[in-house]
């Protein structure tokens, strides 16, 4: 879990450099992207897996407008009767992950969108998949029947993404590349949010079904797999030795560094230890000076969010 | 005869060092009492900037306080809600009054204006106050979602720390039974609960939804 608190890693960067360019090579969850998508900043984004680049680009990019109304009164329909079971690709979920009714809704909303033709509406149409799983699994975990039918809740959810793009003011430059097939751009700033390799949390299981979901299968624990086979060069590990090579070079190119994390049940001085420390030693011979701060969230479950900057 | 002494010199030292912590634990005690009140009274003085007619902070921190128990919260930590509730629009006395008082449609540089509130108020605060120190947290956080659309981190689910998401609850029900400028009636007991459950996993912690359904049912007429 990453808090990324955007105007702290700004303020922060802003106190060493004149940050107008921010390159994240990997973002944790589209959506925490938003403050910096409505300052007027030119930012890089970078995501390995193809289902969170999409939502990037409908989340986060506002050049292709909103869902069209007539897309909206020919796509967004009630299912009058249940679909047949044995038809859905996503069955094995039923009952363990999403109710029947969910079921067909999804089934429904895959195989609906193939038939608008402008890539980027269809894309406005399975983004919109993501914030209604979230709905479902939150209210699932509680055990609670979600007090939205499936077209209502898709047409907040398309109502919000409308919002959004009133708002975005970013010049975007959002890439789905191999971190090793990727270029460093000349951003002021590059922001790496610390991903740990043994860290899974309902995000993480959200990214999975959804990943999974825009693949057409139902296998949660393959898109897993995929997920985290995507991000072995890039996530860190106190257990074993982390080579920093990638990092490094995909943050070539800029002024400021800026590595930021959550942490919660350690004390900082264990994140000094095992996080910092591995960092200056590798960052030193790029950068004179680096600056540690941190944020105190919830000192009886020692939850503190940190942020560590490297500059000359 | 060494024995009495030493025992006399015993007692008379537990009797020194028990007053000396009793006094202490008075002054203390009456010291955060008066904190408590300051906070108290700050929390109210900013209610009325904010245009509200009834209590709203103190409605406010009852209830937060019921749902922080149900949700286990150590006395240290419901202290610390408590703080928050009464300062968490504290960043409101730092804009204009009149984007306070305002019942037309805000426009997009007002509105961003009015959203820098969680971050004007935790910077004060973090800046003059050093006791209580999450406390500055959860005011910052105090109007994210549940789903990742608030502000000003657009945090997500359990990102946003507990005490944050309980004060969006319970600023939303005490302000859906408040009058506002922007809205003609009150609701009802029933018309919150009912807005709550459609909230419940956008706006809303579903888990806090359902204590919250438990503390304050639908028989339960009157929240104050």
């Amino acid at each position: 879990m990453i808090r990324l608190q955007s105007s702290w890693l700004l303020e922060s960067a802003g106190e060493v450099a004149s940050v107008d360019s921010i390159f994240f090579p990997f973002i944790h969850r589209y959506s925490s992207l938003n403050w910096f998508s409505r300052r007027g900043l030119e930012l890089t984004i970078n995501t390995p897996l193809d289902s969170q680049a999409m939502l990037m680009r409908v989340w986060l990019d506002a050049r292709k407008g909103p869902f069209s109304e007539k897309n909206r009164r020919k796509f967004n329909q009630l299912i009058k009767k249940p679909l047949e079971l044995d038809m859905n690709p996503f069955r094995n979920w039923n009952d363990r992950l999403f109710s029947r009714q969910q079921l067909d809704y999804l089934f429904y909303w895959r195989e609906a969108a193939y038939e608008i033709e402008d890539q980027a509406q269809r894309e406005i149409f399975w983004g919109s998949v993501y914030g209604i799983m979230s709905y479902w699994l939150s209210n699932r975990r509680v055990n609670r029947e979600p007090a939205y039918q499936p077209d209502e809740i898709m047409h907040l959810v398309l109502n919000l993404h409308q919002e959004h793009c009133e708002n975005q003011d970013a010049e975007l430059i959002l890439l789905n590349s191999k971190f090793e097939e990727l270029s460093p751009p000349e951003s002021v700033l590059a922001v790496f949010p610390l991903v740990f390799t043994d860290e899974e949390d309902e995000e993480f299981q959200l990214q999975s079904i959804f990943h999974a979901w825009y693949h057409g299968h139902a296998d949660v624990e393959q898109a897993r797999r995929d997920i985290k086979n995507q991000l072995r060069q890039y996530s860190f590990s106190t257990e074993k030795k982390t080579d920093f090579s990638t990092l490094l070079k995909l943050s070539e190119k800029s002024e400021v560094v800026a590595i930021c994390w959550s942490g919660v049940e350690l004390p900082p001085k264990i994140h000094e230890q095992e996080i910092i420390e591995p960092f200056r030693r590798e960052f030193v011979h790029r950068f004179s000076r680096s600056q540690f701060s941190i944020k105190t969230v919830n000192p009886a479950r020692d939850s503190y969010d940190y942020l560590l900057l490297f500059f000359n | 005869m060494l024995i009495t002494v030493f025992n006399a010199i015993l007692i008379i030292l537990i009797t020194i060092v028990s007053y000396k912590y009793f006094s202490l634990r008075e002054s203390f005690g009456s010291e955060k009492h008066r904190a408590t009140a300051y906070a108290e009274a700050l929390g109210t003085i900013t209610e009325k900037i904010e245009a509200y007619e009834n209590s709203h902070v103190n409605a406010m921190a009852a209830m937060a306080i019921e749902i922080g128990k149900a949700r286990k919260l150590d006395p240290e930590q419901l202290d610390a809600l408590t703080y928050a509730v009464w300062l968490h629009d504290i960043g409101e006395l730092l804009l204009p009054r009149e984007l306070l008082k305002s019942s037309e449609k805000l426009s997009r540089q007002n509105l961003f204006l009015l959203r820098t509130h969680p971050l004007l108020g935790e910077f004060e605060l973090k800046n003059r106050c050093s006791v209580y120190d999450e406390v500055p947290a959860i005011i910052r956080w105090h109007h994210e979602r549940w789903d990742g659309n608030g502000y000003p981190d657009c945090l997500k689910g359990e990102e946003i720390p507990l005490c944050s998401r309980i004060i969006t609850l319970v600023d939303a029900v005490s302000a859906m039974k408040s009058n506002r400028p922007y809205r003609t009636r009150t609701m009802s007991h029933r018309e919150v609960l009912r807005e709550l459950d459609l909230q419940a996993g956008l706006q809303f912690d579903p888990e806090l939804v359902e204590i919250f359904k438990g503390l304050y049912p639908e028989s339960k007429e009157e929240l104050h």
